[in-house]
């Protein structure tokens, strides 16, 4: 469990900025989800996957929080800003045109797409990502098909 | 410009590379895969796009993003004050919340009580292993505590038939021995205690970290002294490097052997060594009796299955019937066949423990069953899969998405109907698939051989998926026919059904056009590429949905005879 919690934690930090949740709302966010993960399974709930249990209840919860920060601006990473910005001298030039590019495309994906492309990224299974979102396995296939020939369209251009 | 060949294995290629297919679907993208110079391209190309994602991940996500603001919390103590909390809420408390807050009548209360009392003793009886287990680790604990040992030496016995000895309780001195780092990693990647193992305090904290477990407690010979009893506690894991661990208690509740059994199928026995033995550390060729470490077998089956008697079509069918019963026939892979005399059950690659343990359970109790589950289910490795580099799609939105979007307004309420659509489909064709495997297995012939209560099973099962099947596809028009009439379709004639003489080839029908209208439903959400035209494709999928309609509606009337 507590490895769990250092192995995940940061990855479902993440995907919760992804959602627009901002981060010291979506770093008490993850704890949260944990402490809730222990309390069910010593309630004796069975859970099949854990890392799938998390992320589910991370981003339902992270959506409640950024409802909840209806008067805020969601979260943005500003990542154009910072992949455009000069002086990353660690990256090659051609590198970071390409990334910023595909973080275009990312962009332009619809939310579901994003959604399950961002699960799929964390390495989760499609039945997982489906659970997280409350749809179909095959509906998340779909969603990824779609992103990943988008992305590929932006990268042959 | 010709317009490039599509397949609608290409659809598949996502699913296929991240190793998410059916095995049945999974091979047959791998057929097509060897004869598709074309697909082989594609998948190429989808490989690099994921790379290029995982690349992604890597810089943009976790190189861009802002880290977590403060230190992580350590999260220990709030465990434990959730233990306080769930502890108070005592399992009678819980049990009677209700009952109180319900304004039930007071001799509603006392039985209510006396019930719960009678739960409370079974439950008590049930839990009695994991009772007993914790409760003798806790004794024998307490015992090595007050009686603190010096130092000691340990036989280790793996199952590369090598054998070392230890010193144990110090902390572990460099280790020189290759056989026994590999052991020490083993040991620490299952969070086992390496500097005292063959302990009561290193079996309790490797239990107590366990969540999902199952304990016995039995009463064996003593291997030090086969005079004598002792007490073993075996755990078997869910999760976790190790997978069992088994330890034997002496009479003075002192460790005097251990085995462990880890994941991968490693196993290492652990003995102590009395002072006065001479046997040198490393002692090869030791002649090593087998001690009963492992739980007894199983308790035998009942007298019905004596061996000779062998399994009937109506065995299988209660096999069938048991697994349908916790819907393992939709989407699991687990195939149920008549072989030697027995009702094999396999299968079950990528499906979870838990549940193959719920399969098992569930046929556990019916005669001639044997279950034999592919073991670990191996990570699916892509065929390398030979390049041809010189096909390129064109990768735009098919005509016919385009014109759903229009007509639905926006692509999110595309995407949300898609969503809707496919979701559909995917349990209709689970039950449709399902239905063809019944029609396939029990032919009007079998049917003929089988007792008038083992048909009505059938055909109770069977009426089953032909009733969501049903459903589904009506849901499906509902949601379907609005936009497909707006878009110029028309629903057709339907064929009209055959003559037939039972619902096996009926169902076969309902096969037909099932398999008709997943594709079309692909090809008009822009999933698959179209053979035909694309404006014909409403006033197909119209069609081939009134078609799948009235074949189902034949084979209905057959099972409901």
């Amino acid at each position: 469990m507590a490895q769990l919690f250092v192995e995940t934690r940061e990855d479902v930090y993440r995907y919760l900025l992804t959602l627009g949740v901002h981060p010291p709302k979506a770093q008490e966010a993850v704890q949260e989800v944990f402490l809730r993960l222990y309390t069910s399974l010593k309630k004796g709930e069975k859970i099949e996957s854990l890392r799938g249990w998390v992320f589910r209840v991370a981003h339902n919860y992270g959506l409640k929080v950024r409802a909840r920060q209806a008067s805020e601006e969601r979260f943005d990473p500003a990542l154009e800003a910072r992949l455009t910005a000069p002086g990353n001298a660690e990256r090659e030039l051609l590198d970071r045109e390409r990334m910023g590019r595909l973080n275009q495309a990312v962009e332009g994906l619809s939310e579901q797409q994003k959604r399950c492309l961002f699960l799929r990224m964390e390495g989760l299974h499609y039945p997982e990502i489906a659970s997280t979102l409350g749809i179909s396995a095959s509906a998340v296939g779909e969603f990824l098909r779609r992103a990943l020939l988008r992305l590929r369209k932006v990268r042959d251009e | 410009m010709s317009s490039p060949r599509r397949h609608s294995e290409e659809n598949y290629l996502l699913g296929y590379l991240d190793g998410e297919l059916p095995v049945r679907k999974a091979r047959q993208v791998e057929r097509h895969l060897e004869s598709c110079g074309p697909c082989r391209a594609e998948l190429e190309q989808l490989k690099d796009t994921l790379v290029e994602c995982a690349r992604y991940r890597q810089d943009v996500l976790v190189g861009q993003f802002p880290p977590a603001p403060q230190p992580w919390r350590d999260l220990y103590r709030d465990f434990s004050r959730i233990d306080e909390s769930l502890a108070n809420e005592s399992l009678l408390v819980r049990l009677m919340r209700p009952l109180v807050h319900s304004g039930a009548p007071r001799w509603a209360f006392v039985t209510g009580l006396a019930a719960l009392i009678v739960v409370g003793t079974f439950l008590q009886l049930r839990q009695a292993p994991s009772v007993q287990a914790a409760t003798l680790l806790r004794q024998a604990v307490a015992v090595s505590a007050t009686k603190p040992r010096p130092a000691h030496r340990i036989r280790f016995r793996t199952s590369h038939q090598q054998e070392f000895t230890r010193l144990a309780g110090t902390p572990a001195a460099v280790i020189q021995v290759a056989e026994m780092q590999v052991v020490m990693a083993l040991f620490q990647a299952a969070h086992y205690d390496w500097n005292d193992p063959l302990s009561a305090r290193a079996f309790q904290q490797w239990r107590d970290e366990q969540i999902h477990k199952t304990d016995a407690v039995s009463t064996v010979s003593n291997p030090e002294a086969p005079s004598e009893s002792a007490t073993q506690i075996q755990t078997v894991a869910a999760e976790g490097e190790l997978a069992e661990a088994g330890i034997i208690f002496n009479s003075d509740l002192a460790p005097v052997e251990e085995r462990l059994e880890f994941r991968d199928r490693e196993w290492v026995e652990i003995s102590e060594i009395a002072e006065t033995s001479t046997e040198s550390a490393g002692g090869a060729g030791v002649n090593h009796v087998e001690v009963p470490v492992r739980a007894a077998e199983p308790p035998s089956r009942p007298a019905a299955f004596a061996p000779g008697s062998s399994a009937s079509i109506s065995d299988e069918l209660q096999v069938l019937s048991a697994l349908s019963e916790i819907g393992a026939d939709l989407g699991d892979t687990v195939y149920v066949n008549l072989a030697d005399g027995k009702v094999m059950v396999t299968g079950g690659e990528g499906v979870s423990p838990q549940r193959l343990q719920k399969i098992r359970d569930s046929v556990a109790d019916l005669p001639h069953v044997e279950v034999a589950f592919t073991p670990v289910p191996a990570a699916t490795v892509p065929p390398e899969t030979g390049p041809t580099g010189s096909v390129v799609f064109s990768q735009t939105v098919s005509p016919m998405q385009s014109r759903l979007e229009k007509q639905l307004g926006s692509h999110a309420e595309f995407d949300r109907f898609s969503t809707q659509v496919l979701d559909l489909d995917d349990v209709a064709m689970q039950h449709m698939y399902a239905l063809h495997r019944l029609a396939e297995k029990f032919s009007p012939e079998d049917e003929a051989q089988l007792s008038s209560k083992d048909r009505s099973i059938l055909h109770e099962m069977s009426r089953k998926h032909t009733d969501v099947l049903a459903e589904k596809v009506g849901n499906m028009e509902r949601i379907l026919v609005p936009t497909l009439t707006s878009l110029g379709g028309t629903s057709g004639r339907v064929r009209p059904a055959p003559a037939h003489t039972a619902w096996q080839p009926a169902a076969e029908d309902v096969y037909r056009s099932a398999s008709r209208v997943e594709v079309l439903v692909s090809q008009i959400l822009g999933m698959s590429s179209t053979s035909g035209s694309a404006a014909a494709l409403p006033a197909e999928l119209l069609a081939a949905l009134n078609q799948l309609q009235g074949d189902l509606k034949d084979c209905q009337q057959f099972l409901q005879k």
